[in-house]
């Protein structure tokens, strides 16, 4: 076959493909586009209360930035955020090592210990409301038996983030000991081996070598983390629905309650928005990060 | 059998019926009329409609329509609402609404087909327009228009527990200013047991709220500006939120039906303010059956302003089969599938249902369902269905009376800002158009 005739099948076959994947690239794009190209389009228009609609260019953003209850959502958000992550990342390192090293666990524990991720969030956040109403919970029961003073949980405004960010803790640690248990089982036994024969201690090897190695893992797990932790929505909207008060009102859940509560869809969507343009500068953070302690 | 039944009372009704007028529209009736059409429901997986859906099946046998409902929990319905009507979209024929709540807004929208021609146009001979609540069909009409027809009749009452009260020696209070004494009372006779309780989360506030604001003697609006502050303003505002500081249960800011419902049934509250539709709930286990008595709130100032609403059934102005979906509508606010729903314990919105021997015969079992019918009776005949601000904005009305209740009950503020920044959150509200 003479080069020319080689090409031009080479051509023929390339384009053949791109005909046959053009339906399914096309739906994608359009699918993943469509939904943000239109909330675009939401946020640059003020809906009126009777659902009467005019275009107002930036004014739904101008409004944002003098909206106090835009501020303290973006606060409770960041405040939950870090909290429910430094807890999360803490303990599912912690629940990772010991996995890790007790290998003789029976497999029934083991699937014990990361079960909780796997319950639906609305399931875990009825269980804890009934757990933690400060009447009839158990919570307060144990805390009473135990000579402890009893808590209002979920309904005082200064202990609230914290028990939401403990219900969070307590459903994604182990997901983020997976992660984390994965990344132990890739690393190599040899830098072990040689610390053993140095003759470095448990704790020395672990912040000196286990601790090191595993970052881009932890990089890893607090990306996806993240990503959901500034979306928190579902826990916070069974439990208390953003009180007491405005106390656990994240930016989801103002945005939220403005869009289908308030039927104020334009300043929702530029809530929404801005709340995406959060995520995505968090994940572009980190995967910096990642890059740069990738080893 | 039951929709045959139904059908063969129907008929007797259109021979039956009186005057000229009537005997002319039920000749002309024909339920047949849209056999083979599909009307989609949006409904709210209340009591309400659950009540409903279980006569379904005799719908579809009677008419030959089939019914698609689409239910889900209340603010998850609204939100598929909010989407289908804005897409002005045909997807749903009927659907459930609170006209104390998005009436207002719903019908400045244009969202309500109107419903007036159709009460005059095809109806069954027996269907009985007038003998519906003319309170909550009043509370469903803007603008001249009749936006739904209602299913129920619902309203906080007071559930206290008689035997509590007699052995801490309290009378059942008679006006508003006897609850704090009696609860003082209460709480110094049984530290275990809670003396009041009422809704203290945020959007809730409103509809137990609104009762007691009424029965002292205020309003929302004065001279077209908020009104929260004004003296009986302040009083309602610390006298509801002092009893739930003060005699409430812990956490009660994060409180509504479901939690005040669990608290009262299982024994461990004296007085609560709640939803007459809990009654259900409430005396389920039968535990509370014989040592609860119901009243309308008691009086103040003003007397007794119950408030009173109802869910209603409403024709979506997108529907492009709107008489088949009125003749579900119609089915579902008839006289006889609302005795049949009031026999599953959902108050009707019909006088003559609620003389109905059967329905009065299982009133007449318990002292607890008469002293329940007797305070619906008040409800029906005084109430007010004012639940927030009378503004097309009303949901967002509710999170600010919300506010300034929970500042209150916090102690986060005095009540005059609590009042002063509610009202000029409100005030904002108020001038929208």
């Amino acid at each position: 076959m003479s080069e020319a005739a080689a090409k031009f099948t080479e051509d023929r076959q390339r384009l053949e493909l791109a005909a046959l994947s053009a339906p399914a690239v096309i739906f994608t794009v359009a699918m993943i586009a469509f939904p943000v190209v239109y909330t675009v389009w939401l946020g640059l228009h003020s809906f009126s209360s009777t659902g009467k609609q005019s275009f107002v260019g930036l004014a739904n953003y101008s409004r944002l930035l003098a909206d106090t209850e835009f501020w303290h959502g973006l606060w409770v958000t960041i405040a939950l955020y870090v909290l429910s992550l430094v807890l999360q990342l803490v303990f599912g390192v912690w629940l990772a090592l010991v996995l890790f090293h007790a290998k003789r666990l029976p497999g029934i524990v083991r699937s014990l210990f990361i079960s909780p991720f796997m319950m639906p969030p609305v399931v875990a956040g009825m269980m804890w409301l009934v757990i933690l109403d400060p009447s009839l919970g158990a919570a307060n029961y144990i805390l009473q038996s135990l000579g402890l003073p009893p808590s209002e949980w979920l309904a005082s405004p200064v202990w609230v983030i914290p028990t939401v960010a403990l219900i969070d803790t307590w459903q994604w640690t182990p997901y983020v000991a997976l992660i984390v248990l994965g990344g132990l089982q890739s690393l190599p036994p040899s830098v072990y081996e040689a610390a053993q024969i140095d003759g470095a201690s448990a704790f020395k090897t672990f912040q000196r070598i286990t601790l090191p190695l595993l970052l881009p893992t932890i990089v890893t797990a607090t990306i996806l983390r993240s990503v959901d932790l500034l979306r928190f929505f579902d826990i916070i909207y069974i439990t208390t629905q953003g009180g007491p008060g405005n106390a656990s009102n994240t930016l989801n859940i103002y945005g939220f309650r403005v869009g289908f509560e308030f039927f104020n869809i334009g300043y929702a969507s530029a809530l929404m928005l801005t709340l995406t343009a959060i995520v995505f500068g968090a994940v572009l953070a980190f995967n910096r990060l990642r890059g740069a302690v990738a080893w | 059998m039951k929709a045959k039944a139904f059908a063969a009372r129907l008929a007797l009704a259109l021979v039956a019926a009186g005057n000229g007028a009537s005997v002319a529209c039920a000749a002309d009736f024909d339920w047949k009329k849209f056999q083979g059409k599909t009307v989609t429901f949006l409904a709210n997986n209340n009591p309400v409609a659950q009540a409903l859906l279980t006569h379904k099946a005799d719908f579809e046998k009677l008419t030959g329509i089939t019914l698609k409902v689409d239910a889900y929990q209340e603010q998850q319905m609204r939100q598929r609402l909010v989407t289908v009507m804005n897409a002005r979209s045909d997807e749903v024929d009927v659907f459930m609404s609170l006209p104390s709540r998005e009436g207002p807004q719903f019908a400045a929208a244009g969202w309500y087909a109107d419903l007036t021609p159709m009460t005059k146009g095809a109806v069954a001979g027996d269907y009985d327009y007038a003998g519906l609540s003319q309170a909550l069909l009043k509370a469903g009409t803007f603008d001249g228009k009749l936006t739904s027809m209602p299913m129920n009749i619902e309203g906080p009452i007071l559930y206290y527990r008689t035997d509590i009260l007699k052995k801490c020696g309290v009378e059942p209070p008679a006006t508003i200013k006897d609850i704090e004494p009696a609860a003082k009372k209460l709480k110094a006779c049984d530290a275990n047991i809670t003396p009041f309780v009422s809704r203290g989360l945020k959007p809730a506030i409103a509809y137990t709220f609104s009762n007691m604001l009424h029965n002292i003697g205020g309003n929302y609006i004065a001279n077209g500006k908020s009104n929260l502050c004004s003296a009986k303003g302040k009083e309602a505002l610390e006298t509801y939120s002092g009893l739930l500081r003060d005699y409430g249960p812990p956490g009660v800011v994060n409180y509504s039906f479901q939690q005040i419902s669990a608290l009262y049934r299982s024994g461990r509250a004296a007085m609560s303010f709640e939803s007459s539709n809990e009654l259900r709930t409430v005396m389920d286990g039968g535990e509370r059956l014989k040592d609860t008595a119901l009243v309308p709130f008691p009086a103040g100032d003003a007397g007794q302003v119950p408030t009173a609403i109802g869910w209603g059934m409403a024709v979506s102005a997108h529907s492009k089969q709107l008489e088949a979906a009125w003749y579900f509508v119609q089915w579902a606010t008839s006289p006889e599938i609302q005795k049949r729903m009031a026999l599953q314990g959902i108050a009707p919105p019909r006088s003559a249902v609620a003389n109905d021997p059967a329905y009065r015969k299982w009133i007449e079992e318990e002292p607890v369902r008469k002293q329940w019918q007797a305070a619906l009776d008040v409800l029906a005949a005084k109430g007010s269905s004012e639940v927030g601000y009378p503004i097309v904005a009303n949901p967002e009305s509710r999170e600010f009376i919300g506010q300034a209740v929970q500042d209150l009950i916090l102690k986060q503020k005095t009540v005059d800002q609590a009042c002063a920044d509610a009202d000029k959150a409100l005030d904002a509200l108020i001038a929208q158009k």
